[in-house]
């Protein structure tokens, strides 16, 4: 496993303080390579490439899948052939059918077949390679393009922050742990959250699960989310009973002044969120409809929808998306995991 | 609290369940009165979605978008009217359980991915919904987020589809044909608020 020896390397050195910040990729990005058949015939005049590879292009087109080559150099240098090319995709129900022949795929004579051998059936990756993981993998079946998204790569690699900014990722989390222990103080489960404004490094809400209170649905996103929009002057829950979730007063008349528009920010837009762990599917679609940018959790929570279970914060079809890291003080974040909930009675709702 | 019918047995309300859980009148009725608020949302320049949650013939809960009073976007018709049956709960000293595992949710659009999770973990059976929701929705649009299986995420639910969707589609469509004021700022948006300025100073 190549990849991951690399990323050790680059790893381990500027790591003193023992954990890793890991992007949490789209579903697509992160998953394995999918292949499909297609009919390849192996060029057995060299000479013939050129022209071969024309005249199949214009009669097959692989409009849909361009980061495939069309022809490759053969695998194993003691091949009677030099070159493969794919003449066109094989649909499942041609899988089934069997071999066709050079003379049934190209049934109207466009292709002069002069220097192709017999057609036979490969495998190749559907979508283009988006990692280099991915790449590698891909182009073990058959050569494609790659353009490589640097700052995946970086990302990967655990090079996309300074220790200045991994310095101060540490703060935040830490606050987080310690909104979560005031919270388990008060029976809620130990979960807690900090949004934080990356521009300014000011941190304006913190807050801690209360879901165990009152209100079922009060996760610890849910209620910095609220937090924040008390700073705006809105909100809609009251946290009386939970003085460890606090806000930042907004000054929003000196705000006004210096920002465009009437000062007060469109809800979280811009703004970065800590989370002890993932979140579950409400709370991560609550941060797409609240225009997050950045989401950084300590541990992966077995329903969480930001990589376990679904991938909410790159959902293409979704109207908003965000980044998100996992791993930051991990090992705290586990042992908060583990804290037992000191359980008061049932409170009632004043 | 007193003069509240006893809730349904368990084996009878485990059959009513599958039978779909409400009758087809009773769909009728409701949603109805979920497209009237829609209505009236729309004609207030808001979101055009209604919902009312019903426990034992009685509205429990019903709720319009609060997003922009708020300043909070989690402020869905669907979160409003949960907090208000929770309220309900605690006025009438019941257990939120109690109650909500015998709630039916009446909404003119498919709860997006947030409240259908939100729906699950307060454990309410049955969602009845007017039209599809293609941007967000939770019960299968996007994610099917009602029937998957997700451990500490509450209990699936089932849902019934397509009351008067036309209508609950028409009125969306027309929403969002409007310029939306509460956008992000955008270009418009400072103007018109400028112009807003302007016309006051003059």
């Amino acid at each position: 496993m190549e990849p991951d020896c690399k990323r050790r390397k680059t790893a381990e050195p500027n790591d003193p303080s023992g954990w890793e910040v890991l992007p949490v990729l789209s579903e697509r990005e992160s998953q394995g390579v999918t292949l499909m058949p297609v009919y390849v015939a192996p060029v057995l005049d060299k000479k013939e490439a050129c022209r071969v590879v024309k005249e199949v292009s214009a009669v097959y087109p692989l409009g849909d899948h361009p980061h495939l080559k069309r022809i490759r150099a053969c695998v194993s240098p003691n091949s009677p052939h030099p070159l493969e090319i794919i003449l066109c995709l094989a649909s499942s129900r041609q899988e089934q059918d069997g071999l066709r022949s050079l003379s049934e795929l190209f049934p109207s004579g466009q292709v002069d077949l002069r220097g192709l051998g017999e057609p036979f059936l490969a495998l190749v990756p559907v979508h283009p390679p988006l990692t280099r993981p991915q790449y590698e993998e891909a182009a073990s079946h058959w050569p494609v393009t790659f353009h490589e998204n640097k700052r995946i790569t970086q990302a990967i690699s655990g090079s996309l922050f300074t220790p200045l900014e991994k310095a101060a990722m540490q703060k935040h989390m830490e606050l987080a742990i310690q909104v979560a222990e005031q919270g388990a103080k008060k029976g809620m489960k130990p979960v807690g959250a900090v949004v934080v404004d990356p521009i300014s490094g000011r941190v304006l809400a913190v807050g801690h699960d209360c879901r165990d209170g009152f209100n079922p649905l009060l996760h610890a996103t849910m209620v910095c989310i609220d937090l924040v929009a008390h700073s705006q002057g809105g909100g809609a829950y009251c946290y009386k009973d939970y003085p460890a979730c606090t806000f930042l007063e907004l000054d929003h008349q000196s705000d006004r002044s210096s920002s465009s528009g009437n000062g007060i920010p469109y809800i979280c837009t811009g703004y970065d969120m800590y989370l002890t762990r993932e979140p579950c599917a409400m709370c991560a679609m609550a941060l797409v409809h609240s225009r997050i940018e950045r989401v950084f959790y300590g541990v992966p929570s077995p329903h969480g929808a930001l990589g376990t279970k679904f991938h909410i914060h790159s959902r293409k079809d979704l109207n908003h998306r965000y980044e998100v890291f996992r791993g930051v003080l991990e090992g705290r974040c586990w042992s908060l995991t583990q804290v037992p909930v000191l359980k008061e009675s049932v409170r009632d709702s004043p | 609290m007193a003069e509240l019918v006893a809730l349904p047995k368990a084996e009878e309300e485990a059959t009513e369940r599958e039978e779909g859980g409400v009758t087809p009148a009773e769909t009728e009725a409701w949603m109805d009165r979920a497209l009237a608020m829609a209505k009236e949302a729309l004609e207030n320049g808001e979101v055009p979605v209604g919902c009312l949650m019903v426990f034992n013939n009685e509205v429990i809960g019903k709720g319009k978008n609060e997003v922009n009073e708020t300043k909070n976007a989690t402020r869905h018709a669907e979160m409003v009217a949960i907090d208000q049956a929770r309220d309900w709960c605690h006025q009438h000293k019941k257990e939120l359980e109690e109650v909500f595992l015998h709630t039916v949710l009446y909404v003119t659009v498919e709860p997006c991915i947030m409240c259908a999770a939100a729906l699950r973990l307060m454990k309410i059976p049955l969602v009845v919904y007017g039209c599809q929701n293609e941007r967000f929705g939770g019960c299968g649009s996007v994610l099917d987020i009602s029937s998957a299986t997700l451990t500490d995420m509450g209990e699936p639910f089932q849902c019934k589809v397509g009351y008067r969707s036309e209508e609950a589609v028409e009125m969306l469509k027309t929403f969002y044909r409007q310029e939306n004021p509460n956008a992000p700022k955008s270009k418009v948006r400072k103007k018109t608020a400028l112009s807003d300025e302007v016309s006051e100073v003059q």
